[in-house]
């Protein structure tokens, strides 16, 4: 299957387009609001920065309708690249070389597609702690009309929310971490939406064979 | 609230050191609850309504003698009916005022997140700041006793402050104030609970209730307020009072471990990725031509 | 009350029945939770439903509503037979000695009633109810009887002469087959535990444990201990209410109970001043102060007084103080209050101004005779007519064929507003001619004056707010429409004017007298100088008399009402006193308020010694005989003469001529035997088991309107009964937003069994049909009422609370309007006392 228009002039090809960006960075400013205001609500030490966001209780109102945008964009995702996102045998064997693609030794990592599978354990990551994150945030949401006798619900929620926020937070922390500082090109890919071939050709060689429609061979 | 002569000893979602904290403190404040002498005469409930000027709700008929089916944003202080029946084909009609426990370890100040939203005062009333309070409803949550309860419309939670107000000025909480039969005492703890496990003698001795006993449960570290319960091997049966209190495990694991283990790994997280960052660079120094869009980053 | 609330602390012992006072008194309440708590005093609740009382007694039984008097029997007969009786107490202090004349028989003996009966009258002839005298002779006193319903007796006829014997013959060993304890004992012998589970329902073992328990104060006659019976309006509401009062009067004489600390016959008042109501005369057949009324019999002050004034009946070696010797006393210092310079010794102390009473005049009657066109109009101050029934349709019914009707009230109410009931039609709406006056009241915290409570403490109160708009205070009301009336009869004079003109209105403001100036006008104070001739001291003219010892029937002095007499003297107003010494640690207060009779908080205080004066127990001392002294000391005021030797054998019971606590109330006392019997409450579901023949109440007189039905067993198959709440106070609390959020709606408690037999669910609305009305409400269904057995029949009872009408905040928004709960309560009432039957009647239950 080759995808000839995603090549665009100048050697460069599109990595995302304008739907999948938007859908990124709407996900992406409703994240940092949450991590803010949660992170308030976390620590004692960073309740000011509920304070400076407009007043913990405009946060603690804003929280909830900042979580449905940001699940809402996650399931878009979801719609989007769950189909890409799906664990392969490379991936395994990415996985089994992934000391090798965290010390930069690239030319040593087996072929990536599209995605990676570290960047698919960051989606499914993301993913799946967005689905606990909104049940258990409709739970804090309306603590008050949870019955007595269901309990429960609140003191697994209490428990559940932070624990994935935690996990997001970590994935978040890499995230950025490989998109602005280590992965030269990924940043402006998610801007501007197209990538050097020579990026595709070195992180994601799978992807550039399957939109050139030729076979590419591990670079030497 | 007056403060006057109150002083802090616990503040919700504090960072830094409290001001009283591990204050020798002089005396706590008790209330004792007889149940055994309550009639349900909800006066209580009234002068409570009517010392705080709580705003009136509306009620509907529930097949009980209850005000409600259970304590309100703007009704803290309600007695709950229960019709029990003993072994012996015995009725009984068990009334217990409800209110806000006053815990030694309160479960919603430790789960607030809120600067100042809850404080427990050296004496050891529990009360909540509503100008502090962000209307997170942890507290709700971090309850036992099913008490905090959120004003839908401010989004402020609201429980019985002991009459705050009151005891600061050397006065008895309202509802202490109306109870016709002397079933409700005042004072300080170790008077209330020598006074509470007189009462419980008595009753063991010289009443049918060879289980009569108090309750100050331990699993909240003790509460400001104690009953004495006809059958106090099993307080469930007076409209559910939990046998063994304590904060859910899950706030305290929240509370504690998790917020250790967060920290350290979000600040470990970032030194690990600075490190890394140091030793090992960027993955495409050598290719800096292979910007996004042909430029040079 | 014979003690009072504080008093009850003192107690052992509790027989709380025909009252929930932790739901209609939880203020007094507190002190028998105060008994249980510093004495392990035991509580005993006997109640048709297990109640807010009965939450904390140590033992509870669920009577059948109206059959208290078998219940009380049973105890009488169990005390008696297991030998738990105060018997030098009875002897000493009681008429358990005394002979009954031979005539005398018992309903067990002929056919459920006693001797003397005249079926066609329904009354009795009580010629033989009379103790046998020693040596003959009599002393006339004659019965004044009450004339049926708007007949008309002839004032010439002679009434007939009944006569207690002056010399009375006695068997002090207790064993004479006709003494007084010999025909009690018979008489409740017939209630064993067995008939007593047979009648009341309340099973024999439950039963006896409460006997053994009530009873157990008197173990071995040891006298220490005392028992108190509390009761209230479950007693009183009863076509033999007086007669169960008067069963517990027996049972406390028996037990020694009476006149001691933690003792006594308890009425609990269920208003704040009902006791003042009754003590100033609310009731048409008394003046103030309990001095019955005159009748047309009565043609002259002297006639009057003879026909009041007993002459002591004792056994001759004893002495009676006889206390009602003084009545001339009394009777002429009120007429001096009333009538002033214009009551004389010329024209009989003005006594021919004072109206004669020639028929009944208590509440049922007057709404019967205003349903059948006789009374026009109507005056209702404080009380909400068709709601406090019984039988509020008729009462409407009546409102509807008067001319007018007055309300004086601070909320429009079902009365005011009685053209508005229910089901009413336009077209009917417009057929009715009553017009309505409104007068705007005062609230109770807008009066100043005195509230007279359960134990006849009167508390002088303050005003604590302003009056709100255009209300006006009741005397000023009241004061502006006699002074009106006044001139009136200045103007056109009339029949007989002189009862009005003569009228002594003394006031510094005529037209809103202050209620302290009435209150020194009841005390009474002297009109000449006085002065008492053994201590010589001296009251000049004009001075306030420091107590009723004081009173004369010469004219030199001024009473109100002669009980009052020390309430408000020269020291000044004694019934604002707040002293709260209590030196016996017996609750006494003496320098609190004023409690009638002389400040005496415990009345026939005498009792609580033997026969020498000596305490029965010494840690509660409330009077003794000080042989210092020669006189009667005390931490209570003796109620007795003070200087009457113990050995001299005065009774104690000095209201009495016999001097003594009345087992059997011989003659006219009661109109229905001089024992109380269990009769059934006119609707019943079984015959009397005790004699089918005769059910009911023989002298209980049916009123004959249209509007009188009656249901029977066959119709009409549940027992109702109605009460008050805690949260609410009678029919006015619906218009306050507190009470209406503690309860918001009526209800009918219905038992559990019932609602499961008829698939009843709580909150469901159920109809509850009387033969007379219908009464819709959710149902509230629970375990606090239970199945009964009842003669082998099973029975059920319902109950429903009296609160709700068509007026009020929830009513008014059109929520919850409906007929009052009197709409199902009949109107039939007792014949002493004239009180409706409110507790027991028969209904029928419905989904509606």
């Amino acid at each position: 299957m080759s995808h000839p228009e995603q090549i665009i002039p100048h050697g460069h090809i599109l990595r995302y387009n304008l739907r999948e960006r938007l859908t990124h960075w709407v996900a992406a400013a409703s994240y940092m609001y949450l991590l803010a205001t949660g992170l308030a609500f976390w620590s004692p030490w960073l309740f000011w920065m509920a304070v400076i966001l407009g007043g913990a209780p405009v946060s603690r109102i804003l929280h909830p309708w900042a979580g449905l945008i940001f699940f809402a964009s996650v399931w878009m995702m979801y719609v989007m690249w769950a189909p890409q996102m799906k664990h392969t045998d490379a991936d395994r064997k990415w996985w089994a070389a992934v000391r090798y693609y965290s010390t930069n030794q690239d030319d040593k990592m087996p072929p990536a597609g599209r995605y990676n599978a570290g960047q698919k354990f960051l989606f499914w990551g993301f993913f799946w702690s967005a689905v606990a994150l909104l049940a258990s945030g409709v739970v804090l949401w309306f603590p008050e009309y949870i019955p007595w006798n269901l309990r429960f619900l609140r003191y697994l929620s209490i428990l559940i929310h932070p624990a994935a926020a935690l996990f997001t937070i970590g994935l978040f922390m890499i995230h950025l971490y490989m998109g602005i500082f280590a992965e030269r090109g990924a940043f402006g890919s998610v801007i501007r939406g197209d990538v050097s071939i020579a990026f595709a050709k070195r992180y994601h060689p799978g992807w550039y064979d399957e939109i050139v429609g030729e076979s590419s061979s591990p670079r030497k | 609230m007056s403060q006057a002569t109150l002083r802090v000893q616990k503040i919700s979602g504090h960072a830094g050191s409290v001001p009283g904290e591990d204050t020798q403190r002089e005396f706590t404040v008790c209330k004792l609850i007889d149940t055994t002498t309550c009639i349900g005469c909800k006066a209580c409930e009234v002068a409570c309504v009517e010392w705080n000027d709580l705003p009136f709700g509306e009620t509907v008929f529930d097949n009980t003698y209850q005000t409600m089916p259970q304590t309100r944003w703007n009704y803290w202080n309600l007695i709950l009916f229960n019709e029990h029946e003993r072994e012996d084909g015995s009725l009984m009609w068990l009334m217990r005022k409800n209110q806000c426990m006053h815990c030694a370890d309160p479960g919603c100040l430790a789960a607030c997140p809120a600067d100042g939203a809850i404080v427990q005062y050296t004496n050891g009333i529990v009360d909540f700041q509503q100008a502090n309070c962000i209307g997170c409803g942890y507290c709700i949550t971090g309850c036992p006793f099913d008490i905090p309860k959120m004003n839908p419309k401010t989004h402020r939670v609201f429980k019985c402050t002991l009459c705050t107000d009151r005891v600061s000025e050397g006065l008895e909480p309202a509802c202490i104030k109306s109870c016709p039969t002397g079933c409700l005492h005042f004072g300080t703890k170790d008077d209330m609970k020598d006074l509470a496990e007189k009462r419980a003698k008595q009753l063991r001795e010289h009443s049918n209730f060879p289980n009569a006993g108090v309750y100050d449960p331990p699993g909240v570290g003790g509460t400001g307020v104690i009953y004495v319960l006809h059958d106090a091997s099993n307080p469930e049966i007076y409209g559910g009072l939990p046998s063994n209190p304590h904060v859910p495990w899950t706030v305290k694991l929240w509370k504690g471990p998790l917020k250790w283990l967060g920290n350290v790994a979000m600040i470990g997280g970032l030194i690990g990725l600075f490190v890394h960052y140091l030793r090992y660079g960027p993955k495409a120094r050598e290719e800096e031509d292979i910007g996004p869009g042909g430029t040079k980053t | 009350m014979t003690n009072g609330w504080i008093d009850i602390k003192n107690t052992d012992m509790m027989l709380i029945m025909g009252g929930n006072p932790a739901e209609n008194h939880p203020c007094g309440f507190k002190w028998p939770i105060e008994a249980k708590r510093t004495r392990n005093a035991k509580m005993i609740v006997v109640d048709p439903r297990f109640t807010r009382t009965a939450s904390v007694a140590d033992l509870f039984c669920q009577i059948r509503a109206g059959s208290d008097i078998a219940f009380l029997g049973g105890l009488i007969h169990y005390a008696i037979e297991n030998n738990r009786i105060a018997k030098d107490y009875l002897v000493n202090y009681t008429n358990a000695a005394f002979i009954i004349k031979p005539g005398f028989q018992l309903p067990g003996d002929t056919d459920g009633v006693f001797s003397g009966f005249d079926a066609k009258t329904q009354t009795y002839d009580k010629s033989t109810w009379n103790y046998a005298g020693a040596d003959g002779s009599v002393i006339a006193i004659t019965e004044q009887k009450v004339a049926e319903v708007g007949a008309h007796p002839e004032p010439a006829s002679p009434p007939p002469a009944l006569a207690l014997p002056e010399k009375l013959a006695y068997d002090f060993s207790l064993q004479h087959p006709h003494c007084v304890f010999q025909l009690l004992k018979k008489h409740y012998s017939r209630y064993t535990p067995e008939m007593v589970e047979r009648i009341t329902g309340v099973p024999k073992e439950q039963f006896l444990k409460a006997a053994d328990l009530f009873t157990s104060i008197r173990k071995n006659g040891d006298m220490k201990k005392a028992g108190t019976i509390i009761y209230a309006v479950g007693w009183t509401q009863h076509t033999s209410g007086t007669q169960i009062i008067r069963t517990a009067a027996i049972l406390q004489l028996l037990l020694g109970n009476v006149g001691r600390a933690g003792g006594g016959v308890n009425a609990l008042r269920g208003h704040s001043n009902i006791q003042g109501a009754t003590d100033m005369a609310g009731i048409f057949d008394i003046l103030p102060g309990y001095l019955k009324v005159p009748t047309p019999t009565d043609t002259s002050f002297e006639n009057w007084m003879k026909r009041l004034t007993p002459k002591p009946a004792k056994p001759l070696a004893w002495d009676s103080f006889n206390y009602w010797s003084n009545t001339p006393k009394f009777a002429v210092s009120l007429m001096k209050a009333m009538y002033g310079d214009a009551a004389t010794k010329q024209n009989d102390w003005a006594f021919h101004f004072l109206p004669k009473v020639d028929r009944n005049f208590s509440w049922a009657y007057i709404w019967d005779n205003m349903y059948r066109g006789i009374v026009k109009g109507i005056f209702a101050f404080g009380m909400n007519g068709v709601a406090i029934g019984p039988d509020s349709q008729k009462n409407i019914d009546a409102l509807k064929k008067a001319d007018w009707l007055v309300v004086g009230e601070i909320y429009p109410d079902e009365t005011s507003e009685f053209w508005k009931s229910p089901g009413i039609t336009a077209d009917e709406m417009k057929k009715i001619q009553t017009t309505v006056y409104r007068l705007p009241c005062a609230g109770f915290a807008e009066k100043d004056g005195t509230f007279v409570n359960s134990a006849r403490w009167l508390q002088w109160k303050n005003a604590a707010l302003p009056l709100p708009g255009d209300a006006k205070l009741d005397q000023e009301i009241l004061a502006r429409i006699y002074l009106k009336v006044r001139e009136l009869y200045q103007k056109e004079g009339g029949k007989f004017p002189d009862a009005i003109l003569h009228l002594s209105w003394n006031y510094t403001n005529p037209q809103n007298p202050a209620l302290a100036e009435v209150a020194k006008e009841i005390n009474g104070k002297a009109l000449a100088d006085l002065e008492d001739p053994l201590t010589k001291q001296q009251i000049k003219a004009g001075q306030q008399l420091p107590g009723y010892a004081w009173l004369k029937d010469d004219g030199t002095t001024l009473c109100g009402n002669w009980l009052y007499s020390g309430s408000f003297t020269e020291a000044g107003n004694m019934m604002a006193r707040r002293g709260t010494e209590d030196p016996s640690g017996l609750g006494i207060y003496p320098n609190w308020a004023f409690s009638w009779p002389a400040n005496r908080r415990v009345l026939y205080n005498r009792a609580s010694c033997d026969a020498e004066g000596k305490p029965w127990d010494s840690s509660r001392k409330q009077v003794w005989w000080s042989e210092a002294t020669q006189k009667w000391a005390g931490n209570d005021v003796p109620d007795f003469k003070a200087d009457s030797k113990p050995k001299d054998h005065m009774g104690p019971f000095i209201m009495n001529p016999e001097g003594v606590g009345r087992l059997f109330v011989p003659l006219g006392a009661m109109a229905d035997g001089p024992f109380p019997e269990h009769y059934e409450p006119i609707e019943s579901p079984i015959e009397n088991p005790l004699h089918p023949q005769q059910s009911t109440n023989p002298v209980v007189k049916k009123f004959q309107t249209e509007a009188d039905k009656f249901g029977t067993a066959k119709d009409y198959n549940i027992i109702c009964t109605t009460y008050r709440l805690t949260e609410h106070y009678h029919y006015w609390t619906k218009n306050n937003p507190m009470n209406v959020q503690l309860v918001p709606e009526p209800f009918i408690e219905v038992p559990a069994e019932l609602a499961d037999k008829m698939g009843i669910r709580g909150g469901e609305v159920l109809k509850v049909t009387s033969a007379r009305g219908v009464y819709q409400a959710k149902a509230m269904v629970t375990k606090r009422i239970k199945r009964m057995t009842i003669d082998g029949k099973e029975t059920y009872q319902i109950g429903i609370p009296i609160h709700w009408g068509y007026r009020g905040i929830a009513e008014d928004e059109g929520k919850t309007a409906r007929t009052p709960a009197n709409s199902l309560s009949p109107t039939v009432v007792d014949p002493n006392a004239y009180t409706p039957e409110f507790k027991g009647f028969l209904v029928k239950v419905e989904k509606a």
